[in-house]
């Protein structure tokens, strides 16, 4: 059991190579909560805009009748991923969580594994 | 075809000019409130009454929101299941007499601390979304008043402004006609709808000519706005419309008027619609227009 504040500190510091996270609403875009991020990378803004990635995935599931339910999606950059685990949860209905990992020194099956770790302890 | 103008969100400002009590500044600066900001900056603690709600403030931090408009944490917790109306009752009977039913809901096991806090802080932004919409009625402050939830997770007064603010130009740059946001609502042509998500559909099958985006808030539990989004995203595709203006009173038979008709203040007849031409002339209702409008705004914004 955790708040939103020590869900999003145990993210960062259980996660090799995690330098941001953030707990988004997809559907008004609001970061519930962010931690980390920098100057440069502005968290607030970054859940705003994935918001879009999400709904664009969902509607094309929607498009080509899929009846699966979206787990996780994984951005790859050049020198960074970007994780999008969607929750599911009690009062945790449209929510995500956004997380920032450095790929030099992230391990993307350990991150993943661990991000389903934390939504399960912030929704139990 | 008609032409639409797209007028920007309307700015916060409050309409009256004359000041309803003394040491109220109407519209003094900018931002939202005025007045929530020198409430903000003194530290205070009470309940912000406004036009559409209140806001419940703790050493100038908002600890909590109230709107008619949107449905309350007891119906955000019950729709994820978190939480049942009676639990819900109990929490109150048990510990609402010291202010402190959100720490009684999670000590005794009933909520966890994460459902609480993410159900409490989606009914703080939403309801204050509305609270802080323009308002031509006077605020009042009442020091001292706190609310029977508790604190769960206080807000600072700037981020919420900040919210509201970048909330009302989302619902603008998602399509630029508020009617979906307060009138009665249809669907526009059943046969020519694209498939929508599922939680746009949700909200679409509750579409009926009667209600309107807050009933349909109340009936699937969500947070009014998500619903005002999914409006105006269903709008924009040309899915949902508003449902012709309908006259307030039933018309009268003729000669039943009599003599009261003499009695009777002239007034200019009310225009009457028969709901199909109303239909056919209402700028959504045609999906080309709305495509054609969508192009412009897009042009425009180039």
């Amino acid at each position: 059991m955790a708040n939103t504040e020590t869900a999003l500190k145990e993210a960062l510091a259980s996660i090799e190579g995690a330098t941001g996270a953030a707990l988004v609403d997809y559907t008004s875009g609001m970061a519930l909560g962010t931690l980390g991020g920098s100057k440069s990378f502005d968290l607030n803004v970054a859940a705003a805009g994935n918001t879009d990635v999400v709904r664009a995935k969902l509607r094309t599931m929607e498009h080509l009748g899929l009846k699966g339910e979206i787990e996780d999606i994984l951005i790859t950059l050049s020198d960074a991923y970007h994780l999008i685990r969607l929750i599911t949860g009690r009062g945790g209905n449209g929510l995500f969580l956004y997380l920032v990992l450095d790929s030099k020194r992230a391990n993307l099956a350990m991150a993943r594994h661990q991000l389903k770790k934390i939504e399960a302890d912030l929704e139990v | 075809m008609t032409v639409v103008d797209t007028p920007p969100p309307r700015l916060p400002v409050r309409q009256t000019q004359t000041p309803a009590e003394p040491g109220v500044s109407p519209a003094a600066g900018p931002g939202v409130s005025p007045m929530l900001h020198r409430l903000a900056a003194e530290r205070a603690t009470g309940v912000l009454l406004r036009e559409h709600g209140t806001l419940y403030l703790s050493d100038g931090q908002v600890t909590h929101a109230e709107s008619a408009e949107t449905p309350g944490l007891d119906v955000l917790l019950a729709t994820g299941g978190a939480l049942d109306a009676e639990s819900w009752r109990e929490a109150i009977a048990r510990a609402g007499a010291r202010r402190q039913v959100g720490r009684f809901l999670v000590d005794s096991g009933r909520v966890a601390e994460g459902a609480l806090e993410l159900c409490h802080v989606a009914a703080l932004f939403d309801a204050a979304y509305f609270v802080l919409g323009p308002s031509g009625a006077p605020a009042r402050f009442r020091y001292g008043a706190a609310h029977w939830l508790g604190p769960v997770r206080p807000v600072p007064v700037a981020a919420l402004e900040r919210e509201s603010l970048r909330r009302r130009e989302l619902l603008h740059r998602i399509w630029p006609a508020p009617a979906t946001d307060t009138a009665p609502l249809i669907r526009a042509d059943r046969a020519a709808e694209p498939p929508v998500p599922s939680r746009q559909e949700a909200v679409l099958d509750q579409v009926n000519g009667v209600r309107t985006a807050a009933d349909i808030s109340l009936a699937l539990g969500r947070p009014a706005f998500h619903t005002l989004v999914d409006l105006r995203r269903l709008a924009a595709a040309g899915i949902v419309t508003t449902a012709a203006p309908q006259s307030l009173r039933a018309p009268q038979a003729p000669g039943a008027a009599g003599p009261a008709a003499a009695d009777a203040a002239p007034e200019p007849p009310p225009p009457h619609h028969d709901p199909v031409s109303a239909l056919l002339t209402q700028p959504s209702a045609d999906p080309d227009v709305a495509l054609l409008r969508r192009l412009r705004d897009a042009l425009e914004a180039l």
